[in-house]
């Protein structure tokens, strides 16, 4: 043969060989890997959550006995040290046991999805927007309101025992539109935590009671390296943000969010003394890191190392803060209500609750689930093992959590009085919008009166496009 | 003429037979998965957050359902006061970021090119802030600020530099520019690298005929170094300004765009509109403000980096 013709036999083939690879591998990209390739893009309905990447997943071990396989219920919860539920936190061994014999009894597995709190909203604004979450039960903190629509509508779920046992003022944060979509957990309200070692050398002897004590307290209990009062005012938006601390004053001086047409009617006296209340906090004493602490972890962090006197926290606190390697003020705490305004004490709460995804195919089980986070038992762990209150008035009134818990009597006290959080749908908006005006009044650009007008036609125009 | 030429190709090209038609087939045939891959991770989702900022989107009920709404998302940017404050804040960011890295990064370079900067040890050590996840990056800078902790306030206060500790991220206009410090540190390490590489290229005879042409350094830094450092300078300023566009875990840790929206970028205000708000369209009409500017300056990128006629004619 031509060595000339041999070559080019040899490079017909190679390119006919090239030819046919590309053929086929675009065949193959076409007809089966590309769907395959977009479908796994996608959610998919029979998905189990990994809780991957930076969520600390905990996939709880089941046994999965009697007949069958385990009916898988996902979960997304926020890690600890938020409010988490057995197989996130670190509950007692009895109720990781039970938790355990729960799954067996109900041939169940329960798989955790547990991001970090601040990002659960966004996790599940994504999830529920893709019309496929792939959760059964899902922790929700204010948002019920706004992702209602995603949610199962539970009243008639609830077992009457249970619900007879629960604060009925619990359920208005779950309740929209006339259902009840979630159960409340914790009892988790603000109330006033103060060290009673700052306290007893200013020759102060008993807790504030009144706005004036307050800001009078604020301003003795400020000196060099001291203040006398701090929180976290970086964050304007959500529950724990700027605009929700001055919604706890809202109420103290007597005032509201919303009228009952739905639209803004806080640009009133209680509105603007609320505020003037935060600015004159500020003058006598406030931490001036105030502003720029994003989160109420921040601020805690000031109020344990001993350089703040006072800050209204959640109950949460009560056990970190007791805590000899986190905290520096053992056994220098006091709590108590929250100061009265002109219209009383008054508070917002974190409105941590469970719910059911629209998604769940065993919406029932997921019922179930949630009947055991609040079993009288697992509350009471809760409780004393992970610090978070229980909501059950039983067990809140238990010898042995309060006797553990010793903030619990002071919630419980706190919850006798007003303490919404005026949840909405566009919640998060609504708050943005107030929260960088009183940012603005707390930097001094504007005055408490200019504030919270240009936050009440902010927050109009947001109702009003809501419809 | 030139219109049946316009009507042939590339169509006619393609269909030529023989060798080069073949030829070109099959370079189509073997491209083609990879254009595919392409238009679905690139191309789609571009198409896609383009068709969403056309829509109002409801994304409850379970349902991702839209309507349309025309350019009414776009028309609605233009009264947002939150945008103009975000893109005043992208601006003098990606200004100020962009001067900053580029002309620290070629001073480190620099000092990497003399004889006495060549060990592999220092390239190491510049590399660490680059090596930072940037949320950990975030974090540290985090507690670098603290008002009542940082390191910073520590330093500055025992050197006597501050009477009292300042509150960094407390001022709109300070922690911008606490922002931009944090963002700088780590961006300089990447930038100085590469401007290292364009100082390695410049032949060092030029350096050696300045010197006895009687040119002080000076004048050899002006003359000699920056003539030859012009397009990696140009690669450099380009893309440090698409990644300060793009700056967001810095934002989200140290400030969520407070205090009053004094450090809200352009990039956060989407991601705010997007997931806080639940506000798709709107979001994704910002975000593709921010594609378009940085497609122009990528545009830019490639241009620079077209080669010259002569040297497409050398390549052939």
């Amino acid at each position: 043969m031509d060595p000339r013709e041999q070559e080019t036999v040899i490079r017909m083939s190679r390119r006919n060989f090239l030819k046919r690879s590309a053929g086929v591998g675009t065949g193959i990209m076409v007809v089966g890997g590309l769907p395959a390739f977009l479908a796994a893009c996608g959610t998919s309905a029979t998905s189990v959550p990994s809780g991957g990447g930076a969520a600390a997943s905990a996939a709880a071990t089941a046994a999965g006995g009697g007949g069958g396989a385990a009916v898988a219920l996902n979960v997304l919860a926020p890690a600890a040290p938020d409010p988490a539920p057995p197989g996130v936190a670190k509950f007692s061994d009895a109720a990781v046991a039970a938790f355990a014999k729960w799954q067996t009894d109900n041939n169940a597995k329960v798989a955790y999805e547990a991001p970090p709190w601040p990002q659960l909203h966004d996790k599940m604004q994504t999830a529920f927007a893709s019309g496929n979450p792939p959760w059964d039960v899902v922790y929700m903190s204010g948002w019920v309101p706004e992702f209602a629509g995603n949610l199962v509508s539970m009243g008639d779920m609830i077992p009457a025992d249970l619900k007879a046992d629960l604060p009925p003022s619990s359920f208005s944060t779950t309740t929209w539109g006339g259902k009840t979509y979630g159960v409340v957990f914790t009892l988790s309200l603000l109330t006033l935590f103060y060290n009673t070692e700052h306290f007893a050398t200013a020759g102060i002897t008993q807790p504030p009671k009144t706005w004036d004590d307050l800001k009078t307290y604020v301003k003795e209990l400020t000196k060099p390296g001291q203040y006398g009062w701090v929180l976290n005012y970086g964050a304007p938006e959500g529950i724990g943000g700027t605009a929700s601390y001055w919604m706890v004053y809202l109420q103290q001086a007597g005032g509201k969010m919303y009228g009952s047409d739905s639209m803004p009617v806080f640009n009133d006296t209680p509105g603007v003394d609320a505020l003037q209340l935060m600015l004159d906090l500020n003058k006598a004493g406030t931490d001036p890191g105030s502003i720029s602490y994003v989160g109420i972890n921040d601020a805690t962090n000031v109020f344990t190392a001993g350089k703040a006197s006072m800050m209204m926290n959640w109950p949460f606190t009560w056990m970190p803060a007791q805590d000899p390697t986190t905290s520096k003020i053992v056994g220098k705490i006091g709590d108590a209500l929250l100061p009265a305004g002109p219209n009383g004490t008054a508070s917002i709460d974190g409105t941590d609750a469970w719910t059911i995804t629209t998604a769940s195919k065993s919406p029932d089980l997921a019922m179930k689930l949630i009947e055991f986070y609040l079993d009288k038992d697992v509350q009471k762990s809760q409780a004393i093992d992970t610090g978070w209150l229980p909501i059950r008035l039983s067990v809140l009134n238990d010898p042995e959590v309060q006797a553990k818990a010793t903030n619990a009597k002071t919630v419980l006290e706190q919850s006798q009085h007003p303490y919404d959080s005026f949840v909405t749908p566009d919640y998060n908006q609504v708050t943005q919008a107030l929260g960088t005006e009183i940012q603005k009044a707390l930097k001094g650009e504007k005055t408490a009166a200019q504030a919270i007008k240009d936050a009440s036609d902010q927050v109009t125009a947001i109702v009003k496009k809501r419809g | 003429m030139s219109a049946q030429h316009g009507a042939t190709w590339p169509l006619g090209r393609f269909r030529t037979s023989g060798y080069l038609g073949r030829r070109r087939r099959t370079g189509i045939l073997l491209v083609l998965p990879a254009l595919l891959v392409m238009l679905a991770v690139l191309a789609y989702p571009i198409v896609s957050s383009i068709v969403l900022s056309l829509q109002h989107v409801e994304p409850g009920g379970g349902k991702f359902s839209g309507r349309w709404v025309g350019l009414d998302n776009y028309i609605n940017i233009g009264s947002d006061p939150a945008f103009g404050t975000a893109l005043s804040n992208s601006i003098y960011f990606t200004a100020i970021e962009v001067v900053a890295v580029v002309g620290l990064g070629l001073a480190m370079a620099m000092l990497l090119n003399h004889p006495l900067g060549r060990s592999a040890f220092f390239r190491v050590i510049l590399l660490i802030p680059w090596a930072l996840a940037p949320v950990a990056n975030a974090v540290i800078w985090k507690w670098i600020y603290n008002a009542n902790y940082g390191i910073l306030n520590f330093v500055l206060h025992q050197l006597g530099v501050v009477n009292q500790y300042v509150v960094w991220l407390g001022e709109r206009q300070l922690a911008l520019n606490s922002l931009l410090v944090a963002d700088i540190w780590k961006s300089i390490p990447f930038i100085a690298l590469l401007l290292l590489a364009g100082l390695q290229n410049v032949p060092p005879i030029l350096y050696r005929a300045a010197r006895l042409d009687g040119a002080s350094a000076w004048q050899a830094f002006r003359f000699v170094t920056l003539p030859h450092m012009r397009t990696t300078i140009l690669i450099c300023v380009v893309l440090q300004s698409i990644w300060a566009l793009k700056v967001f875990d810095l934002i989200y840790v140290l400030t969520k765009g407070g205090p009053a929206d004094g450090t809200v970028l352009l990039n956060f205000l989407s991601y705010r509109q997007t997931f806080d708000f639940g506000d798709f369209g709107y979001g994704a009409a910002l975000a593709d403000i921010l594609f378009l500017m940085m497609f122009v300056l990528a545009l830019i990128y490639l241009r620079t980096f077209r080669p010259t006629p002569g040297a497409r004619q050398a390549g052939t």
